[in-house]
């Protein structure tokens, strides 16, 4: 349990230093961003909203220890006020739109590359010196060392804009009302296949290459060569013995992924039109509208730190040796 | 002599290098009888564990079996098909690795361990395997409940006993043995070979015992082959290759271990260093090393000769 206890104090402090950022940045930002902000609303903002606003950010009355506790307050009882682009919604209710679709989106990408790459190179570290040990791994790796934009835009290209079999923005038809229908779900996969595709295409060597090396020093490991010993089937020496001891070094790369994973998914909400996070964010930025942006920096802090969290649970889970 | 168990023919084994090919195991020739155990010495890097894996062909590349045959109990292992050699290991012959600390897998229960090479072996469920599985820690001194224990749990000790408890699972007929408790204190390790040597008994089992350590060996083997640099340079009753050896080198691997009960009698080392295996001389490889050395030595490979009945050494002087 104290391994748990110490990542969770962790990120807990980590997540208190990260508020504390947001609440400083408007502060050092000249002029009153918050002037600005209104502005930027052009009139569409009664002076009461104005005055939460100005509270949301902790531009209180009082000595700045006293701002900070309010604008604490604030973040804690999620009452962050209201979007200037979307005004009136409460900017709370703009990113619980959009969250679920960037988690989809980078969450999804990120285990779908994972239990690819964690497979294929798996069996290319048994396979060494076959056909599929010798090529399959410098052609994944040739595809991920282009730029991210370069293969996004491609496929956008060819699937979409050419070969028109796949759709080119939105997470699912407008058309379709949402549910749990099949002709929803369908829509929202097929929708779904070129942004998380080319994440998938560009995360995937990665993991081929952990697999794949943490594999060829484990091969190496007497209790392999005494499990083969044993007469036990190829496929159980390969994936529950040496596999199975494989994955730790790989599982503690989860965690860094799960950071890059979330960044990732706002280029590619833009390149796809797609409606995450990462598109209300872009959008956010052109109308300076502040508290929207704030509230996005806070979601995606907590929900990467929460998803190292879980990648800490996986770890411990894998890892008896790890105190429980 | 009683039919032999296990027979193997002028064993080659090479390891293949972009430096050249090096024989780390020689035209070997040795059998074992069921319920003997053969006591296998000789300096580190002579090829002891080299042979012990290719018996049941666990070598992997870079290694290769160039020559010979291995044949146990009328069967060549050599020709044997991919299932058949899966159904042989462990079922006919278990090994003890010489790390035996390392041979567990640190992430899996000691209890998934033993139970997974009885399911893979026999027509029974997990469970009835898990029952059969506390029989044989019970055999070894271990309670039951540590079947769910992982490996770091265990004292070493412990670990050595669970090894040896899964080297047992299906009561295979030869278990190869390679320095099994080198990594266990005195105590420990004489506790261990006074409990094996009850299960042998008890099993009946032959053994096949890897060891540097002489002294050790002169107590517990029935037979001694000795190697140096692959190849098997004298072999005979234990009795006599320890107390009356015929061959220089073996001569000196005595003198240089403390015996525990004679006289305090000063050690001597064997001069030199071991011969490297990609630059082996014309003639005896020993002839370096040799005090005794002739000029037949540096021409002609010495032979294994018989020189009484089943005691054998390969040196020109005898
Ligand atoms: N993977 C390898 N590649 C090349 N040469 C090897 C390899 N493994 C072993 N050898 C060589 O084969 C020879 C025999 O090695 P082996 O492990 O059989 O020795 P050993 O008698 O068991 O020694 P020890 O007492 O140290 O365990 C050594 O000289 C070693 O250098
Ligand atoms: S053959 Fe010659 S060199 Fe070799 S051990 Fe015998 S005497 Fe010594
Ligand atoms: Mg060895």
């Amino acid at each position: 349990m104290s391994f748990l206890l110490r990542r969770l104090s962790f990120y807990f402090t980590a997540f208190l230093i990260a508020i504390s950022f947001n609440f400083m940045l408007p502060r050092m930002m000249p002029g009153d961003p918050i002037d600005a902000l209104f502005a930027a609303a052009q009139g569409k903002m009664d002076p009461a909203q104005m005055d939460a606003v100005r509270e949301m950010y902790g531009f209180v009355d009082g000595n700045v220890f006293e701002q900070y506790l309010s604008y604490m307050q604030s973040v804690f009882t999620l009452d962050l006020g209201p979007s200037v682009l979307m005004f009136p919604i409460d900017v709370t209710t703009v990113v619980g739109m959009s969250l679920p679709w960037t988690m989809f989106l980078a969450l999804g990408s990120l285990i779908v590359a994972l239990i690819l790459g964690v497979t294929i190179g798996t069996y290319s570290s048994y396979r060494r010196e076959g056909f599929f040990g010798q090529f399959v791994p410098p052609f994944l790796a040739f595809i991920s060392n282009f730029p991210y934009i370069v293969t996004a835009l491609l496929l956008f290209y060819f699937f979409g804009l050419q070969l028109e079999l796949l759709p080119l923005a939105y997470t699912y038809d407008p058309a379709i009302d949402p549910g749990f229908t099949l002709e929803f779900i369908g829509s929202v996969a097929k929708h779904a296949v070129l942004p998380m595709g080319s994440m998938i295409l560009v995360g995937i060597a990665t993991w081929v290459f952990n697999m794949r090396n943490a594999m060829i020093n484990v091969l190496g490991e007497d209790y392999v060569t005494m499990a083969e010993a044993k007469g036990l089937s190829s496929f159980r020496v390969m994936y529950r013995y040496a596999g199975r001891n494989a994955i730790l070094p790989v599982a503690t790369a989860i965690a860094m992924a799960i950071g890059f994973s979330f960044a990732g998914s706002i280029m590619t909400e833009v390149v796809f039109n797609y409606q995450g996070l990462g598109n209300i964010l872009l959008k956010g930025i052109m109308a300076r509208d502040y508290p929207l942006i704030q509230a996005i920096l806070l979601i995606l802090v907590s929900a990467v730190l929460t998803a190292n969290f879980v990648a800490d649970l996986l770890y411990v889970w894998l890892d008896p040796r790890i105190s429980k | 002599m009683k039919e032999a168990l296990l027979e193997i023919n002028n064993l080659c084994v090479d390891y293949v290098s972009a430096n050249g090919v090096a024989r780390a195991v020689n035209n070997v020739s040795l059998t074992i009888a069921p319920g003997e155990t053969l006591g296998i010495a000789g300096e580190s890097g002579c090829g002891k564990s080299t042979l012990a894996f290719a018996i049941t062909r666990l070598h992997k590349a870079p290694a290769l079996i160039s020559e010979g045959e291995i044949i146990y109990n009328g069967r060549d292992v050599l020709k044997m098909s991919d299932k058949e050699l899966r159904d042989f290991r462990w079922n006919d012959v278990s090994i003890v690795f010489q790390s035996a600390m390392n041979s567990l897998n640190p992430v899996i229960t000691i209890g998934e361990q033993l139970t997974d090479v009885i399911v893979a072996h026999k027509r029974i469920s997990f469970k009835q395997a898990a029952v059969k599985a506390k029989e044989l820690l019970g055999i070894v001194g271990i309670h039951g409940d540590r079947l769910k224990s992982f490996p770091h749990q265990l004292s070493g000790g412990m670990r050595q006993r669970v090894v040896i408890a899964i080297a047992l699972a299906l009561e295979p007929k030869l278990i190869i043995m390679d320095e099994p408790t080198t990594a266990l204190d005195v105590v420990v390790e004489r506790e261990i070979l006074n409990e094996l040597y009850d299960l042998k008994e008890k099993f009946g089992f032959s053994i096949l015992f890897i060891s540097h350590d002489l002294s050790l060996m002169g107590e517990i083997a029935d037979r001694i082959g000795v190697m140096y640099a692959g190849n098997l340079i004298e072999i005979g009753d234990a009795k006599t290759v320890f107390s009356k050896p015929s061959h220089p080198y073996t001569k000196g691997l005595i003198a240089s271990f403390p015996t525990i009960h004679g006289p305090k009698e000063r050690l001597y080392g064997i001069p030199g260093d071991p011969v490297n295996l990609l630059r082996l001389p014309t003639g005896c490889n020993f002839q370096d090393r040799c005090a005794d050395c002739m000029d037949i030595c540096k021409k002609e490979d010495p032979l294994l000769a018989e020189l009484n009945v089943d005691y054998h050494a390969a040196c020109h002087k005898l």
